[in-house]
């Protein structure tokens, strides 16, 4: 009964934020907000020849001055806390696990398991197409739908790919928010899940209820069992490629909090241009 | 079925030789050059003479000087450090530099440890003004995901040399710019020298 109580109000407020947020802005092209148009272009054109010292690279230095954009990060005791917290997590039970997992099922079976339960998440990046008038990514992610779950073994095999090249979607609600210029808000880790923002917190909410993963493990399944689920799909998610990008952001970092909190927010502000 | 599959690919590679074989002449083109430089590194890699940890010294000495020279460790310091840059000492520019490389050394040259056959293709090259070009690539890994990186070159007198490189729109250089300026807001720069060295230092160990 709670349960379904949070994931009605949850809909709820999700829905009113969106419409609210993206209904005046349907007519205008979707355009990326200040923090992703500003910087960079400038930036390359910093001149100064690397053996000159002189006026030249004094004009070029005052535009990097000028060009970091200052991160919110108005949590940051807690979140180095949560960042400390999720690297010992990663190190000393993540790590552990997923190098045993890897060292006994081949990597077809694994990318097989990544598959499945990216094919189940389909609604997400459908309906996040959509709200990104990227119809014919929908489209896409539709045929790639009926491929997979048909040809495909229920999921576990990616024909559509492989033989059709209908490439995946990666479309999530965060970046819908931003391409309807909803600004990033402020830096935040949260335990297990890592990185985020305000933003892309409602995004993680969004996409949770477009996941008929979510419904299931609210409708049909034991705590536990969906806690495993989840628990299963990370480490198989880290044994393919996940828990090598994070050692390689923070293994060459001189501070490392500071190193994974500026690649999530590059890479978010790439993905939103996309 | 083999023996096609095998004509078809070398009748591939020799029309491609015969499309790139112009741009082989104008070797200054960056596109090429970053492959080039790429095709070398894959190769010391992929070398069995060089397999296996007990030769990882040996293969990362090499794969350094096959790679190294076309990055400009100079001005990834200098914009690493930013608005920081200029108010050092010619000497304190020479060392930063010194342990700015060493942590890229360290820090990409001992991922390639762990090489097992990822493919480098090439995208596409830009050149935004004369001076100035990137050059993407994408990596293809076993498990099929590809890692988008781009190469950010700027021309010195007719030479071509990389000054960041960003991977999937993480640019390394902004990277360790937010790092050195977080550093700097609160402590000297003498502690941030302190600071690189004892990562440099542990890293050695």
């Amino acid at each position: 009964m709670m349960k379904k109580c949070i994931v009605v109000m949850l809909i709820f407020v999700l829905t009113a934020f969106f419409s609210a947020k993206a209904l005046p802005a349907e007519d205008l092209p979707i355009s990326v907000s200040e923090e992703q148009s500003g910087g960079k272009l400038s930036e390359d054109r910093v001149s100064g020849n690397s053996d000159d010292d002189g006026e030249s690279s004094e004009s070029g230095q005052s535009e990097v001055e000028a060009e970091i954009p200052p991160v919110k990060d108005t949590l940051r005791p807690f979140n180095r806390a949560m960042f400390v917290f999720n690297d010992k997590v990663f190190h000393y039970f993540f790590k552990p696990i997923y190098t045993g997992y890897n060292s006994m099922i081949p990597v077809q079976a694994r990318v097989s398991v990544k598959n499945f339960y990216s094919n189940i998440r389909m609604p997400v990046r459908f309906f996040n197409c959509l709200f990104q008038s990227n119809f014919k990514g929908a489209g896409t992610e539709m045929l790639r739908f009926v491929i997979n779950s048909t040809v495909g073994v229920a999921g576990f095999l990616d024909p559509a790919k492989s033989k059709f090249h209908f490439e995946k979607q990666e479309r999530d609600f965060g970046q819908t928010l931003g391409k309807y210029n909803m600004q990033s808000g402020t830096y935040i880790v949260w335990p297990i899940i890592g990185p985020s923002n305000t933003r892309d917190t409602l995004g993680l909410l969004g996409d949770a209820a477009l996941d008929p993963l979510t419904w299931v493990s609210f409708l049909f399944l034991q705590s536990f069992e969906s806690i495993g689920s989840y628990t299963y799909e990370s480490v198989n998610n880290l044994s393919i490629d996940k828990g090598d990008t994070y050692e390689s952001v923070t293994k060459p970092a001189i501070d490392p909090y500071i190193a994974l909190q500026d690649a999530y927010l590059q890479n978010r502000i790439k993905k939103i241009k996309e | 079925m083999n023996k096609r599959k095998m004509i078809s690919s070398i009748c591939c590679g020799v029309i491609l030789l015969i499309f790139i074989s112009p741009f082989l002449w104008a070797a200054e083109d960056p596109g090429t050059l970053v492959m080039e430089t790429i095709d070398r590194g894959l190769a010391v890699l992929k070398d069995p003479s060089l397999k296996g940890t007990e030769k990882a010294h040996t293969r990362r000495q090499q794969l350094w000087e096959e790679i190294s020279p076309i990055f400009n460790f100079e001005e990834m310091s200098k914009r690493a450090l930013g608005q920081y840059w200029k108010k050092r000492s010619p000497e304190e520019k020479k060392e930063f530099v010194e342990l700015f490389t060493i942590i890229l050394k360290d820090a990409y040259i001992g991922k390639t440890d762990t090489y097992s056959g990822e493919k480098i293709v090439f995208v596409k090259e830009k050149q935004d003004e004369k001076d100035y070009a990137s050059v993407q690539t994408k990596i293809i890994t076993n498990t099929g995901s590809v890692v988008l990186v781009e190469y950010r070159m700027q021309s010195n007198s007719g030479k071509w040399k990389i000054y960041d490189v960003v991977i999937e729109g993480v640019s390394l250089v902004n990277n360790y710019r937010s790092q050195f300026n977080n550093i700097l807001m609160k402590s000297s720069y003498e502690e941030l020298v302190q600071k690189i060295k004892g990562k440099n230092d542990k890293e050695k160990t």
